[in-house]
Formats: structure tokens, sequence, C-alpha cells
């Protein structure tokens, strides 16, 4: 037995050898940077002087006041955006749903209807910056959809992603109140969609960061998400969309906690399942199909409201990590996260961090540069099959459907949530400042001062959201809603049109959302407030 | 209906949170500590109002309510739940804990009328001691 462990619990030697990579078969196991099985990179040149791209995640209030926001952002020097919406537009509810008072535009932004979206992409160039859309997506790519064909931009010159979640939403902190079975078909008909009217734009963006801040392991968190992205690949192919039409516009965004070398594992081994899965697999024969993107955020579990300086520096090693594993995208969460929704100057240092990595450390230079370590490639072949054990007992489980309906899926994440307080509180996960190295509550002053600002709700938006109703063409919003309603309860038609154009209309997403639930047999508002829609 | 319970028995919490905070780590994470310290937990979940949080209190009968936030709804809930607490005649503690808790937000709430407040910092065996405490405190009342 050995007590020398990484964070997923992986056994560790206290050294590696060449014995360790005896029979190691480089053009097998890894590979050139750009070529299969895409280990070292899914780029052949390390980006260098380009950089990755820079972001950090934003919105708050409404459409015009995250606007204002993101481009406060990119005058410091981001090189993409990240957008969230607020709790109620995570859970499909317009701002003046009852249960939405009290947190418009505290968590996130509020979007609800196309104006909304007018705003917040205001000035922005759509067909040049990319922004990562962490809202529900079939309602966002319709509106984006809509805001370029206003501009008069070709949709197929639309950049950017958006995040899937139909597996985990509804235990996870995204919860929409929606049956499974549309869950899914809301992803697969946003993906389907894309890959034909926007294909520059990735629809398909696998998020694993949400679901690991519950406290899941490295390894549990990849297994889970490849059985998400298994499984809507799957209903794609299934509904004869090919499997290279969509592929290339996959893209992961995954967590990176402390475990500097574990995490450079678990992106260099997710690379190599993908290729593998997608080639071997799957049948993809285009080279950008076995290539996924890698998109990361930093960890905010791992920060603690003790402290919160040393949340910088772990910020930064976090960072560090994502940049010499070569991704494509990374967003650094904030020093006050742990107690708040990210403040200005939190943003700015989390920004400065990647900027100062890029810039000053040197480590963009090279691809892929632990490539060949004893003990990466040796940790990196572990959490491969350790991973892809984990998918295949998950599948033997059965049906993804049955799993989330029976509640298996949530007791996965409510073990992992006990598990990682237990690790904390009897100390065998060290956390500098909250379990070792504590300071007096009284002297723990240094930056706690942005903690006591608070972002008022936006609740100026329940009286305009009243008036936006009112302004509209009644009929038209009626007879839009009223053809997706037909739409929904149509298995084989895609969703997006009906949406694209209830949008145009004016329909309110909580409008769309209830249509939809109600198709599927569900009451339209899942708290029973509002009325009906139509 | 307090009188009636002995020493034996369990301590019971309710562990709730308010409005559309999703954020659930914290509150399971609580659950599993007051768990493991012998008490009965009836963990009410996500997307309650005030008066789903009391209507449970009641029918549950527990010794304590524990509101769980990670989103900053909770400040404009509390008033409405302990004025629906007050009209019932009901004298349950209530607890509120959770990362956006703040030493700042503790003075007001506990001035409106609240047992205690716990922000991020706070350990289990303080949580414990406390539920205990207030639990054993509105027994004997």
């Amino acid at each position: 037995m050995t007590d020398r462990r990484t964070q997923s619990r992986i056994p560790l030697q206290p050294l590696y050898t060449p014995a360790d990579l005896a029979a190691f078969d480089y053009a097998a196991r890894l590979g050139d940077p750009g070529a299969y099985p895409y280990t070292r990179g899914n780029r052949a040149q390390a980006s260098g002087r380009a950089s990755w791209i820079q972001r950090e995640l934003s919105g708050e209030g409404d459409g015009k006041r995250s606007n204002a926001q993101l481009k406060y952002l990119l005058e410091s020097g981001q090189t993409g955006l990240d957008v969230i919406g607020d709790t109620p537009t995570m859970g499909c509810l317009d701002a003046d749903h009852p249960l939405a008072a009290h947190a418009i535009g505290t968590q996130g932004v509020s979007l609800c209807c196309l104006q909304d979206y007018r705003d917040l992409y205001d000035g922005l160039p759509l067909e040049r910056i990319t922004m990562s859309h962490s809202l529900p997506a079939v309602f966002a790519v319709a509106a984006l959809h809509c805001v370029a064909r206003e501009r008069g931009l070709s949709s197929a010159l639309l950049r950017g992603s958006v995040i899937q979640a139909p597996y985990y939403c509804e235990d996870c902190s995204y919860a929409v109140h929606m049956p499974f079975k549309l869950r899914v078909r809301m992803a697969a008909d946003t993906i389907a969609f894309c890959a034909a009217e926007m294909p520059k734009f990735h629809a398909f963006i696998e998020d694993t960061y949400f679901i690991s801040e519950s406290g899941l392991d490295s390894v549990e968190e990849m297994a889970l998400g490849f059985v998400e992205l298994r499984g809507l690949v799957r209903e794609l192919l299934r509904r004869g969309v090919a499997i290279d039409h969509f592929a290339p516009r996959i893209a992961i965004l995954l967590n990176c906690r402390m475990d500097f070398f574990e995490e450079v594992a678990k992106i260099r081994a997710t690379r190599r399942l993908f290729a593998r899965m997608m080639r071997e697999e799957f049948g993809a024969v285009d080279q950008r199909s076995w290539a996924v993107n890698i998109a990361a955020h930093t960890s905010g579990l791992t920060l603690t409201a003790q402290q919160p300086a040393n949340n910088i520096v772990r910020g930064a090693i976090q960072a560090l990590a994502l940049a010499c594993a070569g991704v494509q995208a990374i967003e650094v969460s904030t020093f006050d996260e742990a107690f708040r929704t990210p403040s200005p100057e939190a943003h700015l240092v989390g920004l400065r961090t990647q900027q100062v990595i890029h810039l000053e450390s040197n480590v963009g230079q090279v691809a892929d540069p632990l490539g060949g370590s004893y003990y990466v490639e040796t940790l990196t072949d572990d959490l491969e099959w350790r991973i892809e054990e984990m998918v295949r007992s998950i599948e033997a489980r059965g049906d993804a459907a049955e799993l989330s309906d029976s509640g298996w899926f949530r007791s996965v994440f409510q073990t992992a949530i006990e598990r990682h307080a237990r690790g904390i509180a009897d100390g065998t996960t060290a956390k500098v400042g909250l379990n070792v190295h504590r300071v007096a509550e009284q002297n723990d002053t240094l930056l706690r001062e942005v903690a006591e600002r608070k972002i008022e709700p936006y609740r100026e938006r329940i009286d305009w959201m009243k008036q936006y109703r009112a302004g509209r063409d009644a009929s038209r919003v009626r007879g839009a809603v009223e053809a997706l309603d037909a739409c929904a309860r149509d298995e084989n038609a895609n969703l997006l049109p009906a949406i694209v154009t209830a949008t145009e209309s004016g329909a309110t997403m909580g409008e769309m959302a209830g249509t939809l639930r109600r198709a599927y047999g569900q009451p339209a508002d899942p708290f029973g407030y509002a009325e009906q829609p139509l | 209906m307090n009188e009636a319970r002995n020493a034996v028995k369990k301590i019971r919490v309710l562990i709730a949170m308010l409005g559309l905070d999703q954020h659930e780590v914290g509150a399971i994470a609580v659950t599993g500590v007051l768990r493991d310290a012998g008490m009965e937990v009836v963990y009410a979940g996500r997307f309650n109002l005030p008066q789903a949080v009391v209507k449970a209190a009641l029918e549950e009968g527990v010794d304590v309510i524990g509101l769980s936030c990670h989103s900053w709804e909770y400040l404009y809930y509390l008033d409405e739940l302990l004025a629906l607490l007050r009209r019932h005649g009901l004298d349950i503690p209530v607890i509120v804990g959770g990362s956006v808790v703040t030493p700042g937000d503790a003075q007001t709430l506990l001035a409106k009328g609240i047992s205690a407040a716990f922000g991020p910092t706070a350990t289990p065996d303080e949580i414990i001691a406390t539920v205990t405490e207030l639990a054993g405190a509105a027994t004997s009342a």
C-alpha cells in the first residue's frame, strides 16, 4: 500500500523511470501534436504568441449592462467572451416569473427575449469574436441566429459556442424542469441545426465543468462527460446526421483543480479517448472529427473564503496546468468566487493571471512540454484506462433516461459532495487557510472587502417585461407559439426553425419553454404560478 | 409539541433553499454533517418560498430550520419567513448558512431575529454545536 495518491485517489509511485515506459509505443500512444491520436494536442503548432482564448465568465443585470461589462473585458485585453445567464434564465423562466424577483441579473445576465440579445451583442463583431454561451442552448442559438439575420450577417459566419447539459442539468444547478426526452431532443436539434446553418459555431460543448463542481474527481468528471457526449452522438446518428457533419464542432469544457499533473494527464487522456472513440467506434473519417477542442475553467470549488488572496495563487497554478496541457480557451475562476458573483476587480486579476502566464512564462512556445515525462505518460495511460472503464460500467447500468429519472446520476453527485466535504473536514484534503495554516478571523482581512458589496436584483426588468409583452403583435406571437406547439408534438421535426420564428415574433423564453413542457405532458410553469401560454 | 420530545429523541432539522438558488453543494454537505452527528434531517431541497419552508417545518415537527444560501435571494425572503413563523406562533430557531453570508450580513440577520448565521468559514463542529444547542433550548422551552 502507498499513501501517495492523486486527488482522484490513483496510487502513485515515489518515482517514475524509463522502466515505467519500457513498452511505450510513441506513434500509437502519442503521435506528434496535430496527429492521431492527438494526445499531444489537436494542433501541430503550440499557441505561441497567439495564445489560447482568454476570457472570464461574465454577465449581470440585463443585456445592456452585460454588454458594457463585455466591452470592459475586451478593452482589458480579453480575447473571447463568456456569458452565463442568471438563475431564472438558466431555468428557462422569464424575469417577471414570481420566483425570479430576487434573482434577476445577480448571478448572470437576464435574457428573456430577442431585444435582450440585441442589447447583449450590441457593437460586438459576431463573425470575429467568439462568445461562449452558458445559457439554455436552444433559445440562445435561435436568438443569435435572429440577430445575425437582422444585421445582414450570414449565419455561416457566426462563431462561438454553447454548452449542452441534457443529462445532468436537473441535478447540478441548471434545472430546466423538463423531462429527459425533451432535454435530449433540444440538445440534438440545436446541434443538427447548427451543423447545417451555423457550421463555424460550436453547438456541441460537452460541459463537464459544472457537474464536477459538486466534487467529482477527474475520472468521474470525464466518465460522466463521455457518457453524455456518446449519448448525444448516438442520438444524432440515429436521426441520420453523418458523424463528420457535426463531430468537427464538438468541444469539451472541463474543470481544472489543484492536482497539476493529474489535470494535465486528464486532458491528454481525454484527447486520446475522444480520437479513438470517433475513429474506431463512430467511424469518423474527417480528421477534424478526431481532434477535440478543449476549453477549461479553473475550479471554483478549490477556492476558499478564508484568505482569499490564496485563491489568486490557486488560479495561477491551475491556469498554468491548462497552458501546459495545450487547451484552446481558459477562464480563471475569480478570487472572490467563494463568496460572491465575480467583482470587476477580481475579473481583472483573473484575466491578468492568464496574460502573465501567456506573455511572461513562455509556456505556450512549445507544444505539449510535459510529453515524454515518465510520470505524465504513465498517469495519462492510467487515467485513460480508468475513465474508459467507468464509461463502460455506467453504460452497462442501462438507459441514461432511466439513470436520470431514477436518481442514479443524482446519487453520484450527492456522494461526491459528501466525500468532498468530509475530506476537508477531516483534513484528508489539505486546504491552506481553511484546515491548515489558518489565521484568526479578525486578522483575515486582505481582499475581503469585496464580499460586502452585492449586486442588487435588477427588478426594473419586471415592469420592462410587462411592457414588452403588451407592446407585441399578440396574434403574431400566438400564431408562432401555436406553430411551436405543433412542432414539439412531432418528434421527427427539428424545433429550431419554429423557435427562431417564435423568437422573431416576440415570444419570450418562458413562453416557449412552457409550450415545450406542455407538449411533453408537463405543466407549462413548473412552479404552478404563471398562466398557461397561448 | 416540543414539550413532548424527550432527551433521547433525535434532533430534527429542516434543510431548505429559497427561491431559484440552485447551488446545492452546501445544503447537501451540511445535511451529511448533521446526519453523521446523529440528527434527523428533513431535506426540502431547492425552489422553496417562505410558505413552503414554514409548512414543511410545521408538518415535520422540526427543532431547527436551516437555510442554505449560495445566492443573495435569502436576504429578501427572510423577513417574510420570520413573519410567517410568528403568525403561526412557531418558535423554531432559524439558522442561515452559506457561501454568500458575510460578517456584515450576519449582524443584520441576527438583528432581524434569526438564531445563528454561518458564513463560508464555519466548521462542521461549529455547525453541529450550534444546532444541538438551539434544538436543546427549543425543546426545553
